[in-house]
């Protein structure tokens, strides 16, 4: 019935469900966990400083650390050398060395503004001038696993959802144990409140309802409304199996602490994708010792979601992109700072993405270097800039939804010439 | 359908350039009687002038010395807003006739050819590139082009096929929305003699109640976000260098609680009181402000701030002020206190003042909003600037952040990008002078509030002013107060005042105007804007004219019918109706607060769990990360809703029957000896009880043979049934619901049943949502 219910919703186009089955993917049948792919968005939030990670610079005092003849390769990549200066946390070094071979960059990226605010607002949905488009995180849990009941968790960032899915955020993990068993009094299940036969007249009562309502015409406001709130309660018994999957540990990093929500409600089946997000990297003073402390912690951040994730049994159901929203400009400020730059870079790795692979450049001065979308070839002159919407696209196709009706409510407008072929490899 | 010739004459006689254009003489004079041409406003005014063309073509902006300056009709109102209009139409009609060789000056500088200081605005591919080009066409061939899309002669009345809550439904909103509480008998007779009319009256009694101002002051931290000022602040908040006695709460003589972990515990409560109060004086400065009826430019204009006995100890203030509280060892009364202008420990921090006195500007000054919002040596008031604009002005400057063909490069060409690189300007011509404003406000976190920057202000920065007007010298010991005053005069803050209301009646930010032209829905989407708009733009009108009364805006808002649209006649399929209408209606999920205080308005005490995580898990904010609350139900709220049901109803179903039936809240009229089914009359007395629940619950005013109340009974008599059949079924009820005095015994299963149908009941989205 409630299967019923989420198609009634769908094909009126309520946010709750929509019949689609992309080929790509595997979809879930009735009432069993989300599969995967599991999709998790990092966030560098306050804009990285890409030329000490994925983007090395040694020249015109771009920065302070290192040299044009100390840069680092692994396979395709070049990276910046930081062990002797990383504040903790993951090395550049033990990074590439260990995700390297299936890590996939993009350099010269164009966020094409200066500021955290909309930088942050196109990253995350691919729109730069709109305030009504979901992130590509909503958007795929509300293309792939509507009726989940944490389909899209946040940990901070822009977080917009377009209506499209209920946005969940879950500061605390044990927080999870405590509602998990909603039916019953303190979550025992010895001490249920009602009786089962009382419970499913309930349920049955509140299905009726609103079959009802769904009947009488509604404000279009209070069909989504109403719709989410009875898919919401009845997806929330779902939430149970998330239990198994709670550490007895919560670990103290913070990143660890959001990625360990995202994988016990992974693992569970109950989310399809996840914001995890760290802040301060706007390091207008002191840039160095900033991103020195900032960059290896996320770093290990990453590191942590893949490892705990292969512990899981669920890496190769991951895909991670990896993004700021905007860099930081190729020389200092009077205070050992640096401003914001409106060129950067993002990186991916996952199911799917060919690794060991280095896509788009920036210059010796850190300009981005326009491509030629169909062969992903550097093309100064007849090359297109490539912008958020660009890579947002591209996830889209990747993802399986571009298709998808939900996503053709929030079209980029990125034309035909200018996608980007062959970007996942 | 309007004729063609009559739209060309309406056309003509607004712009007075169809004649010029036809070569045929002089322009005629602009037409002022002529209304406002709605098919410019919605086509190139909307997609091309207010979002390409405003920011730098307008007195003060980068272009205010070309031939082509705009005005901003968000800064008028009435009919000066609509002169406001036609002079942006008589503009474009004049650039529109203006042409370079064969083509239109206007067209080849928005595509970035003359030279045009702004680059590149439209892509020539575009929507708003082709309005642009219909409208070029039209005016200088009138008789040949055809005419601009106006808005659909055939469209049905904006409300048209709406349905409004009923009145006592209103009520129950009103009241419970904004005291938390369901209406007295008094106001719904009042409502049911009268009808709406009742309503201000209600709402003026309402409006004194302190429920009101403690949700007055909940949502309007939503916006202004001040609980959220980071640290302790007690120390962030107060300045060692201002305020000595910040931390006289360590010092304070507890020495008459004779238990030391009593007495420690105590020294905890001082210093959390003390704290919280301190958060709470700038939310307390508006509920003064409402609740005194002053006018709301006091937001921007009081010169004061609102001190408790707390914290006016920490000001060092309490000697002189606490003869003027009611109870000077309520750490939560506030009163309206001058402060005197700051002297530092070293003489270089004291405060400059031409009165003696500190430089209030309502919220703009208080320490709170600066720690909240406060500022590093590269982000120069910049953050303070926007937040100022946002909360003020209710203008989001960020939006204004254009997409350029290459920001790095434009950012490396010019030494100071801010103000030299067109892109740049557009924003910081109007930012940074407020920013300067906040000069004088120069410490950075944990270091106080006050303090002016060493060496001066930045000279690579627009110089301190606002919108145009430069800060005169010996007004700088006061530019905040100066920037309250020109801020309460402003058009723009009566409306952003009025949206802020909206946001406290609704939960939700007014319609922004939609942007994608080609979107096949733009239009419905314009409609839908502009409806709410000038339903805001009326209001705010009427509170301006009124003296600027907080109270009055809700009133009109209740009163408004996007306040009151509750359904439809009939259901509504068509994609451009069902766009117009898909931000109608309130439907809005109750936060963590509000719904606890529903359940205390229904059951007669809170829920009490939540707070804290689950609150925060409940969508609920903390005002510093997570600032913006949960709009839809994600499954853990649907888990913690269930849990809400559950809990609520075993705690005070069984306890309401223990009540005389005189006494009870819920079952006034039921005992637990009637059973479904065993008679005609036991079946009334079980649909009389389940209309008084509905009623009670989901504010519904259902017939006992009614549809829902058929459902409710189905349960209640299902429930009831599937007992009787099954073996092993206690006689009594459960034992984690049986307690607080609650009955015991339930032998018919009906205490049982009753608690299934209050769950159910609290789970239904008119429980939940508003």
């Amino acid at each position: 019935m409630r299967r019923d219910f989420l198609k009634t919703c769908a094909a009126a186009g309520l946010g709750v469900a929509v019949p689609f089955r992309p080929s790509a993917a595997r979809e879930k049948a009735k009432d069993e966990p989300y599969p995967g792919p599991y999709y998790v968005v990092f966030n560098a939030s306050g804009g990285w400083d890409t030329t000490y990670l994925m983007d090395p610079k040694g020249v015109n005092g771009i920065n302070r650390l290192y040299k044009d003849g100390d840069i680092l390769t692994k396979g395709a990549h070049r990276y910046a050398p930081i062990k002797k200066h990383a504040a903790g946390g993951m090395p550049n070094e033990d990074f590439y060395a260990e995700f390297g071979g299936e890590l996939l960059t993009f350099n010269g990226l164009d966020y094409s503004v200066n500021n955290h605010s909309p930088g942050a607002r196109y990253m995350a949905t691919g729109k730069l001038d709109s305030l009504a488009y979901p992130t590509f995180a909503a958007l795929v849990a509300a293309c792939r696993g509507p009726d989940c009941p944490l389909a899209f968790l946040t940990f901070g960032n822009y977080s917009a959802t377009g209506n499209l899915v209920a946005m969940s955020r879950v500061p605390y993990l044990p927080s999870l144990r405590n509602i998990a068993n909603a039916d019953a009094v303190g979550g025992s299940e010895r001490s249920p409140y009602h009786d089962g036969f009382a419970l499913d007249r309930i349920e049955e009562a509140l299905r009726d309802a609103n079959a009802a309502r769904a009947a009488d015409p509604r404000l279009p406001r209070a069909e989504r409304g109403e719709n989410m709130l009875y898919a919401a309660q009845a997806n929330s018994k779902a939430l149970q199996r998330v239990t198994q999957h709670i550490p007895a540990q919560v670990p103290k990093e913070r990143l660890a602490q959001q990625a360990e929500i995202a994988l016990a409600s992974f693992k569970a089946g109950v989310c399809v994708s996840a914001n995890l997000s760290i802040g301060q990297f706007d390091s207008h003073a002191n840039n160095d010792p900033d991103q020195m402390r900032l960059i290896p912690e996320f770093l290990a951040g990453i590191a942590y979601l893949v490892r705990r994730a292969g512990e899981l049994k669920i890496r190769e159901q991951l895909v991670v992109v990896v993004q700021s929203e905007m860099g930081r400009t190729p020389n200092y400020n009077a205070g050992n700072g640096k401003d914001h730059w409106s060129i950067g870079s993002a990186l991916f790795l996952g199911r799917g993405i060919k690794g060991d692979r280095v896509v788009g450049a920036t210059d010796e001065k850190q300009f981005a270097v326009p491509l030629d979308p169909k062969t992903l070839k550097l093309d100064k002159d007849k090359g297109v800039r490539v912008r958020p919407e660009h890579v947002h696209e591209a996830l889209r196709e990747f993802a399986g939804i571009a298709d998808h009706p939900l996503s053709k409510k929030f079209p980029l407008g990125v034309p035909e010439k200018e996608r980007l072929r062959g970007f996942w490899g | 359908m309007p004729s063609l010739p009559r739209l060309l004459l309406a056309l003509a006689a607004g712009t007075g350039l169809a004649a010029t254009a036809r070569g045929d003489g002089p322009p005629a004079p602009v037409g002022c009687a002529a209304s406002v041409d709605h098919s410019f406003e919605d086509e190139v005014w909307a997609k091309v002038g207010a979002r390409s063309c405003l920011t730098c073509h307008r007195k003060g902006g980068d272009a205010e010395d070309s031939k082509f300056v705009l005005q901003d009709p968000r800064k008028a109102e009435g009919a000066a807003r609509d002169a406001a209009m036609r002079h942006n139409r008589d503009a474009f009609a004049k650039m529109a006739a203006a042409k370079e060789k064969d083509q239109a000056r206007i067209l080849l500088k928005v595509v970035g050819g003359l030279d045009h200081g702004g680059s590149e605005v439209l892509k020539a591919d575009s929507v708003e590139y082709r309005t642009l080009a219909a409208f070029v066409r039209r005016v200088n061939s009138p008789t040949g082009a055809a005419p601009l899309p106006a808005a659909d002669p055939k469209a049905v009345p904006f409300f048209d096929g709406v349905v409004m809550v009923d009145d006592r439904q209103l009520l129950r909103r009103v009241t419970l929305s904004l005291a938390g509480r369901l209406p007295t008998a008094t106001e719904s007779a009042a409502v049911a003699k009268d009808g709406v009319k009742a309503l201000p009256a209600v709402l003026d009694a309402l409006m004194t109640e302190d429920a009101f101002y403690e949700r007055l002051r909940e949502a309007f931290n939503d916006i202004f976000l001040t609980l959220g000022v980071d640290g302790n602040p007690d120390q962030n908040v107060l300045s060692y260098d201002h305020f000595p006695t910040r931390q006289w709460y360590a010092k304070f003589d507890l020495s008459h609680i004779k238990d030391e972990a009593e007495r420690r515990k105590a020294g905890y409560k001082l210093a959390a009181d003390y704290r919280r109060a301190l958060l709470e004086e700038p939310m307390r400065l508006v509920e003064y402000v409402v609740r005194a009826g002053r006018p709301f430019t006091e937001v921007v204009t009081a010169d004061y701030v609102m001190l408790s006995p707390y914290t006016a100890r920490g000001y060092g203030v309490f000697d002189e002020v606490k003869g003027r509280f009611k109870n000077p060892d309520d750490p939560f009364e506030y009163i309206p206190v001058k402060i005197k202008a700051l002297v530092g420990r070293n003489k270089a921090d004291n405060q400059d003042s031409a009165t003696g006195f500190y430089p209030h500007a309502g919220l703009l000054g208080t320490f709170q909003y600066l720690a909240r919002y406060p500022t590093t040596e590269t982000n120069r008031n910049r953050l303070r600037a926007r937040m100022y604009y946002q909360h003020f002005l209710g203008v989001d400057v960020l939006e204004l952040a254009a997409r350029v063909s290459d920001a790095a490069a434009a950012t490396a060409k010019h030494p100071v990008p801010t103000m030299q690189a067109a892109e740049c300007v557009v924003c910081h011509r109007t930012l940074d002078p407020v920013a300067g404003l906040f000069q004088d406000y120069w410490r950075f976190a944990e270091k106080g509030v006050y303090g002016k920057r060493k060496g001066g202000w930045f000279t690579d920065m627009f110089p301190a002013g606002f919108e145009g007007e430069d800060l005169p010298a010996a007004e700088r010991w006061r530019a905040l107060p100066w920037l309250g005053e020109r801020t309460a005069k402003d058009p723009r803050f009566a409306v952003a005042m009025v949206e802020h209301a909206w946001y406290v009646l609704t939960g939700r930010k007014v319609l922004l105007p939609p942007k994608d032209a080609d979107d096949p829905l733009y239009p419905a989407k314009v409609r839908a804007h502009r409806e709410q708009r000038r339903e805001v733009e009326a209001v705010a009108a009427r509170f301006a004219k009124g003296g600027f009364d907080l109270k009055a805006v809700f009133k009109d808002l209740v009163a408004s019918p996007f306040y009151r649209a509750d359904g439809l006649a009939t259901a509504v399929k068509d994609p451009c109706r069902r766009a117009e209408l898909d931000d109608l209606g309130l439907v809005r999920m109750l936060s963590p607060e509000q719904l606890e205080r529903k359940v205390g308005a229904v059951f007669g005490e809170k829920w009490g769990r939540l707070n804290g995580q689950l609150a925060m898990l409940y969508g609920g904010i903390d005002s510093q990360e997570v600032t913006e609350r949960a709009a839809d139900p994600s499954g853990a709220m649907g888990a913690i809703q269930r849990i809400l049901s559950n809990d609520v109803a075993c705690k005070h179903v069984a306890r309401d029957f223990a009540r005389p039936a005189a006494e009870r809240r819920l079952f006034p009229g039921v005992e637990p000896s009637v059973v479904p089914g065993a008679s005609e009359a036991s079946d009334k007395a079980i649909r009389a009880a389940i209309v008084h629940l509905h009623e009670r619950v989901l504010g519904r005013h259902d017939k006992p043979d009614s549809p829902e109340v058929d459902r409710t009974f189905k349960l209640f008599a299902g429930v009831v049934g599937d007992a009787k059949g099954r073996k092993g079924v206690e006689a009594k009820e459960a034992y984690a619901c049986r307690q607080g005095g609650a009955v015991a015994d339930d032998p018919h299963y009906t205490i049982r049943a009753w608690r299934a149908v209050v769950t159910y009941l609290l789970r239904r989205p008119e429980f939940l949502y508003e």
